[in-house]
């Protein structure tokens, strides 16, 4: 994600990546390489060279980079979850308005413009009261160099990992939720698969469902419904798609790669980070708040609860 | 020789296609219909060429050897045994019932009689599921660890909002033919349930959204939405029935009704979705007269399956109760 964060900020002209921390120094060095950008020796030194901290570390390193970066008086942005744990989240929570930092959790998916026009639909009361979402996500399992994702302490698994993403969604789009049921494959221990199954009721009487999926070899997909009293949305990414590209593999005997893509004038993460940047230029709030990213973490969580314990977690 | 059939009620919906499915099949003679309406049972005698009968009794006086019982949900059990009672083979519509103890009277009543009791589940006929089931069954995506299923559809409305002769709402309506695949396709019971329902499609006094969570005795888990959350007016179809298998190696995703083409209906002023797969209820009333003619059982629900599905709708109204899991009591 950081390099995808980069890419983003080098497409504005008023921002400019200054210097790059990771506490592996061989990835640091790669990163320094492709994108020319100075390395810190360690992460005080990244606070002192820089006025936004963008933190792209795994999940159960959130809070150990978020905080000090707050306390030093920068902006943050963070990768999502908001960190690992409960008891993280509020540290950050509670040091962002001690700092009175600006501060936002990366909750990118609302900026997506196919989930974006849906949040904006469904306020504007285009399928009237929301009854039933259905929300799905995902495809294989997620490789890093590490193999973080597939430790449960540091990701949280599909549920706290990719979910959350729906899950934000949800709380931005129907507001708060009452109770969550789960079910997941996180803690059979299977090799590199995972998958959820969570049912979500809201207090305004909405019922969601949300799949996570880490175990589809034909790889990553999404697709949403939104069903109410007035009407209904509906979007699937394997059918919603602006461009294919095949190429016939060398030799012309079948085999090739097919690309589906929809291109954009500017890509999602360039439209969170500028939404960040404006907002740090500006000294206001981000429209995803600290609390956004807390609350989206407590309900990944009680859904990780329930899919343990088999019982209702009443939020 | 045919098969003499009548048509107990017209009440549901699928009656019609029932109707259209003995005319069409050669081995069958469609007799007649009785109603609890005599209005409805004329009408659609004369609609279908067919004998209007004034009385069940009556029908089931006559000599038909197998009736298909389209009433209401909670009249099934009652005109099960009067058929039962009459020695006439019967196929019932689902859900079996509403009840575990009308379930258990059909049963009963069907095994005192000897006579044959089938469940309407036409979904186990689908070719796109046999494949499925064959798939899974091959081994080639691993073992079975999760299932996720839909039967979504529009609100039909009428006596299907009415609980006392429904039986409750959309939970009772679409949850027992995914809950049956369920069960076929993995051999195993489901045996645990959590239901979610909600309202806030018609708001009214029954559910119109559900949301179950099921869980098979090997720990299998599941979903299944069994929601009217269909658009009545725009939505080009009336619903549908999709099941997800994820397995160790693999997945299968089943959109049974996705065989169609679409039709932009200029005078109709809608979108539709024209299906032009196989005819499952076609299929399902075929060996419905195989076997009344002696034939043997192939896919065809038995009375027993009808009933542990129903169980499973059943236990998602306790779990809504209680607001938690319960145990599937069969």
């Amino acid at each position: 994600m950081g390099r995808q964060h980069t890419q983003a900020y080098r497409q504005m002209p008023d921002v400019e990546v200054v210097v790059v921390y990771d506490r592996r120094p061989e990835r640091a060095q790669a990163f320094a390489q492709e994108f020319g950008v100075p390395i810190a020796n360690d992460f005080q030194e990244l606070l002192n060279r820089c006025d936004i901290v963008d933190v792209c570390v795994p999940t159960h390193r959130h809070a150990e980079y978020a905080l000090p970066a707050i306390e030093a008086g920068k902006a943050v942005v963070s990768e999502k979850p908001l960190a690992r744990t409960l008891d993280e989240c509020e540290r950050i929570v509670e040091a962002v308005h001690r700092h009175k930092a600006i501060f936002m959790p990366a909750h990118v998916l609302r900026f997506f413009p196919e989930y974006r026009t849906a949040h904006f639909l469904v306020k504007d009361g285009a399928v009237g009261t929301v009854a039933a979402v259905r929300m799905r996500r995902g495809g294989d399992y997620p490789r890093a160099e590490s193999d973080w994702y597939a430790d449960f302490n540091k990701s949280g698994g599909v549920i706290l990992d990719l979910i959350i993403h729906d899950f934000d969604w949800l709380l931005w789009t129907l507001g708060e939720a009452e109770r969550v049921y789960a079910k997941a494959l996180t803690f059979r221990n299977l090799d590199h698969l995972d998958y959820a199954l969570v049912t979500i009721r809201f207090k305004n009487g909405a019922i969601a469902h949300v799949e996570g999926v880490w175990c589809d070899p034909s790889g990553f997909k999404v697709n949403y419904e939104i069903c109410g009293d007035a009407g209904m949305l509906e979007y699937d990414s394997t059918k919603q798609v602006a461009l294919r590209t095949a190429v016939r593999a060398e030799g012309g005997a079948g085999g090739g790669v097919q690309v589906p893509s929809n291109p954009a004038v500017n890509d999602p993460y360039y439209l969170e980070l500028r939404h960040f940047v404006d907002c740090v230029k500006a000294g206001t709030t981000p429209e995803i708040t600290v609390e956004d990213g807390y609350n989206a973490v407590r309900l990944a969580l009680a859904a990780i609860e329930s899919a343990q314990t088999g019982k209702v977690v009443r939020l | 020789m045919k098969v003499k059939v009548g048509i107990m009620s017209f009440a549901h919906l699928h009656a019609d296609s029932y109707a259209h499915c003995l005319l069409e099949n050669p081995s069958a003679e469609f007799v007649g219909i009785a109603d609890h309406d005599p209005e409805r049972a004329r009408a659609k005698a004369q609609q279908y060429g067919v004998q209007a009968f004034e009385s069940y009794e009556s029908l089931l006086a006559s000599d038909v050897q197998a009736v298909i019982i389209c009433s209401e949900n909670a009249r099934h059990a009652q005109l099960a045994q009067m058929a039962a009672a009459a020695g006439k083979h019967i196929l019932c519509e689902k859900p079996l019932m509403t009840m575990l103890e009308d379930g258990k009277a059909m049963l009963a009543a069907a095994q005192g009689a000897g006579v044959h009791l089938f469940t309407a589940f036409p979904c186990r006929f689908s070719p796109a599921f046999q494949e499925m089931k064959e798939t899974v069954a091959s081994g080639a995506i691993g073992e079975v660890l999760a299932l996720r299923g839909t039967n979504r559809g529009v609100n039909p409305g009428g006596w299907f909002n009415d609980p006392a002769l429904a039986g409750g709402g959309a939970m009772m309506d679409h949850t027992v033919h995914v809950a049956d695949l369920m069960r076929l396709l993995t051999g195993q019971e489901i045996v645990e349930v959590y239901a979610e329902t909600g309202n806030n499609m018609y708001h009214a006094g029954y559910e119109d959204t559900a949301m179950l969570t099921l869980t098979l005795q090997s720990g299998v888990f599941a979903t299944l939405d069994s929601s009217w959350s269909r658009p009545k007016r725009t939505f080009p179809t009336w619903g549908d029935v999709t099941l997800a298998v994820i397995g160790t190696r693999g997945i299968v995703e089943m959109d049974m009704f996705a065989q169609y083409l679409v039709h932009y209906d200029e005078r109709g002023g809608r979108i539709r979705q024209v299906f032009w797969g196989d005819n499952i209820d076609y299929l399902m009333i075929d060996e419905f007269l195989r076997v009344v003619a002696g034939g043997e059982r192939q896919v065809l629900a038995t009375g027993e399956d009808g009933y542990k599905a129903a169980a499973v709708a059943i236990a998602g109204y306790e779990s809504v109760r209680r607001g938690e899991p319960v145990a599937v009591v069969y």
